[in-house]
């Protein structure tokens, strides 16, 4: 699974320290998220789209047969 | 009970033991059976509930000067991230332990060591088997 959290992150100018705050996780969280090394939670997933203010399909992109 | 009684009742018993350990091992003389290696049991718990109990208390201290630290501490113990690699963690290490439970038993058998300690370690086995089964059926349950 793909996602845009750092493009959406660098677009609204926050720190991974900042975005990981918000979202009551650790930094590490953020950067393999971002690195695609890590897929999050079902809740985790909404808590990242409310936070941008968009759907979750809209952050992250499920690549079929990956 | 509060966390602060907890944390100081674990500290005064793991002195008591201490205390008590120390001072079988000084005077019991010529000691048989059980009381050949209780004061060190003893002494071995003490230090380690001593040790458990003024940890916590210094770790409180700390953190409540500082809310900072603790809200950080509260964040890096429930990121789900960290869940998910303590319990993978464990699950690996969960697959060793079978093997090497399986393989000291063996080794255990072929060296003729004393059928007590040979069974006691077939029995724990099963037991960790038992409890590995036991929690699959509780998740499927609940999950």
């Amino acid at each position: 699974m793909k996602n845009r959290l750092e493009e959406l992150r660098r677009q609204r100018g926050i720190r991974q320290e900042d975005l990981a705050a918000a979202l009551e996780v650790s930094r590490q969280t953020i950067g393999s998220l971002e690195n695609g090394r890590y897929n999050p939670s079902i809740l985790l997933a909404f808590k990242i789209a409310r936070y941008f203010g968009m759907n979750v399909e809209d952050v992250f992109i499920y690549e079929e047969g990956k | 009970m509060t966390r602060k009684t907890r944390e100081y009742s674990t500290a005064v018993i793991g002195l008591l033991l201490l205390v008590v350990g120390l001072y079988l091992a000084k005077n019991v003389e010529e000691p048989q059976g059980v009381m050949r290696a209780l004061p060190f049991v003893c002494i071995g718990l003490g230090c380690g509930t001593f040790g458990y109990g003024v940890g916590d208390i210094i770790s409180r201290r700390a953190v409540t000067e500082h809310p900072d630290i603790q809200k950080r501490i509260d964040v890096e113990k429930n990121d789900e991230r960290n869940i998910s690699i303590s319990n993978r963690a464990k699950a690996k290490a969960f697959d060793v332990m079978i093997y090497v439970f399986g393989a000291l038993m063996v080794s255990f058998a072929l060296m003729g060591v004393d059928m007590v300690a040979v069974l006691l370690l077939v029995f724990s086995y099963l037991f960790v088997e038992g409890c590995a089964i036991r929690y699959r059926c509780k998740y499927d349950k609940e999950m």
